[in-house]
């Protein structure tokens, strides 16, 4: 029975995010996926570990630019790109995260955004030998198809996507379940009293900015082979906040915060820009808004009429499956 | 070898640069010497100054007077967010105010499409004189960028030492409680801050139109550049500010000139080495949490 609470929530989510691909076209389905689990990250190290990376883009690229790497120089399967990129965002948060994790969080909020400065002109301009600068690389028909689930054709890649999503979100609902998780909680709010408990604020920080950065350069990864193509564009500093807005949009350190955060701001940037050509308006207001209102998001606001909601359908069944456990 | 003409250039260059980041960014590190937060919006009020500036040369026809009107309309935005915005959330993280700042950052640049559309604009430059030094012309209007920038770090270091609102906030920086003990209003020295640093950042847009053009995202284009002086230097650190942005002007300005993508690459280079030496950067002081 609690296995199956434990899962139910994330079943939940899920479902409803199978609704939104069925009724709204696949691209948007796509991007909403690969745009959640690369907020995710961010999300993780705001709210749990509270790091704020203005520096996401820099590993989001590592990832699509790992992967980039070996399709248009090595190979061809998508799988074992996405693996690329996946060990490429390890070894580079693995490098920089001992400098990194060490500094205040103001701080480390600045230097990551430096970071990320740096992949873009090292990107754009540095090695635009083996990057191409500007253009980007172009690799879509590199791709080879793949036997089970067939990434290259993007009705199958949602399928993948979807389910990469699913093990994401339960790894980091684990994750939050776990000591670790509230590690990382303490870590956030007193780290004088966790360290007084003899837990090591290093290396707690450490591991949860490797966490979250490698998801974040699996979503970089994802992005390539969806798209087939991958430019400078996706580290460049203008973009740099967009998983800190989302994060907040959606509630910032809630489970299902980045769902729902990245599909209002993907549904807003279509629907608006479409509207009055001049999204960020509305988005900067909405984030004020947010702030000012609480900090909670959309989720957060969202949440306690969820547990309400559920709490009302099953009181009887927790209440005595709940003696049962007891005797 | 960079023959010495190139290099004077160069090094003109760098300076007005420095100038200009300098006017920029001294708003950012009083805001948070004082109330301890990160006021991204400062790079908004750059962009309106800017803005407003190529506006009321455009009809008037003079730079000078665009400049000055920005500086009013900045300071003015920048009262109307602290006390709409700012006044909230003194008492929050600090990363609080960096993502609620970030937001008006945004929201701003929306405003700002709306009303001037989104292609960039050319702002003539004022004065179109050269003179020449050692054989190299060099434009007037950088020097004057330069002297400016002199005489406001000039301006404000009698402010901060000689008037007495100045030692209050000066005070303020070091200690809020005692400074309130005295009886003195901090919220008010946050106000005046607040239209001091907004008014200056608005000077740096509007000085900084006509060597560039003014387009909408000219605030999220140097927002890196802003973040690294300000580490460079140390944050609340005039006197930092002040070293950061000049050198950052000149790794910047003479760095294109050995090899370019480098240029852009480099300062930030600088400051990952500065913070892992010394995180507080070259003048910070050891952080005081209120």
């Amino acid at each position: 029975m609690n296995i199956l609470r434990w899962w139910s929530g994330l079943l939940l989510a899920f479902a409803l995010v199978a609704l939104v691909r069925a009724f709204f076209p696949l691209p948007f389905a796509n991007e909403i996926m690969i745009f959640s689990i690369y907020t995710i990250g961010c999300n993780f190290l705001l709210g749990r570990v509270g790091f704020i990376s203005f520096g996401q883009p820099a590993y989001l690229a590592v990832g699509a630019y790992a992967a980039a790497f070996y399709f248009y120089y090595f190979g061809t399967n998508p799988y074992l790109g996405i693996l690329i990129g996946i060990g490429a965002g390890i070894l580079v948060s693995v490098a920089v995260g001992p400098m990194f994790v060490r500094l205040r969080s103001d701080y480390f909020a600045l230097v990551n955004l430096a970071l990320a400065v740096i992949v873009f002109y090292l990107m754009q301009k540095v090695l635009a030998d083996i990057t191409h600068g500007d253009n980007g690389l172009w690799f879509l028909t590199n791709l080879s198809p793949t036997p089970v689930l067939d990434l290259t054709r993007p009705d199958q890649f949602f399928i993948f996507a979807f389910l990469v999503g699913f093990v994401v979100w339960a790894f980091y609902k684990y994750l939050d379940d776990s000591i670790y998780g509230a590690c990382c909680l303490g870590a956030k709010i007193n780290d004088d009293k966790l360290r007084f408990l003899g837990y090591d604020n290093y290396h707690i920080r450490l591991l949860a900015f490797v966490i979250a950065n490698t998801t974040t350069a699996m979503a970089g990864a994802m992005y390539a082979v969806y798209l087939g193509f991958v430019s400078p564009e996706i580290t460049s500093p203008s973009r740099a906040a967009d998983p800190v807005v989302v994060t907040i949009l959606g509630g910032v350190g809630s489970l299902y915060g980045p769902l729902v955060g990245s599909i209002a701001y993907t549904g807003m940037k279509d629907v608006l820009s479409k509207l009055i050509g001049n999204w960020e308006l509305i988005i900067g207001f909405v984030l004020v808004f947010i702030m000012l209102a609480g900090e909670k998001g959309i989720w957060g606001t969202m949440e306690p009429l969820f547990t309400k909601l559920f709490l009302r359908a099953w009181p009887a069944g927790k209440l005595s499956e709940n003696k049962g456990g007891g005797r | 070898m960079i023959d010495v003409q190139l290099l004077l250039t160069g090094v003109i260059f760098g300076l007005s640069l420095g100038s200009i980041f300098f006017l920029m960014v001294v708003g950012l590190s009083l805001c948070f010497g004082l109330m301890r937060v990160i006021s991204l919006d400062q790079l908004l009020y750059y962009s309106v100054g800017a803005y407003i500036a190529y506006s009321v040369s455009l009809t008037i026809g003079n730079l000078w007077l665009g400049v000055l009107a920005g500086m009013v309309v900045g300071g003015v935005a920048g009262l109307v967010v602290e006390r709409v915005v700012f006044k909230r959330i003194y008492e929050r993280d600090i990363t609080f105010s960096m993502i609620t700042s970030f937001g008006i950052l945004i929201g701003g640049v929306g405003i700002i499409k709306h009303f001037w559309g989104l292609v960039p604009r050319p702002v003539p430059v004022p004065i179109a004189a050269q003179i020449g030094i050692i054989g190299t012309e060099i434009p007037v209007y950088r020097l004057v960028v330069i002297a400016i920038a002199l005489f406001v770090y000039f301006g404000i270091w009698l402010f901060l030492n000689k008037t007495i609102i100045g030692k209050a906030i000066r005070a303020g920086i070091e200690d809020v409680e005692h400074v309130e003990g005295l009886g003195i209003n901090v919220y008010r020295l946050f106000s005046i801050t607040f239209i001091m640093a907004g008014a200056l950042s608005a000077l740096a847009g509007g000085l900084h139109a006509p060597l560039i053009m003014v387009d909408p995202q000219m605030g999220l284009e140097v927002l890196a550049f802003a973040f690294m002086i300000v580490i460079i230097g140390g944050l609340g650190s005039i006197k930092g500010t002040f070293v950061s942005s000049f050198l950052v002007g000149q790794v910047v300005s003479i760095g294109s000139l050995i090899y370019a993508p480098l240029a852009q690459m480099v300062p930030f280079a600088i400051m990952i080495l500065i913070l892992l030496l010394k995180p507080t950067g070259l003048y910070g002081s050891p952080l005081l949490k209120r």
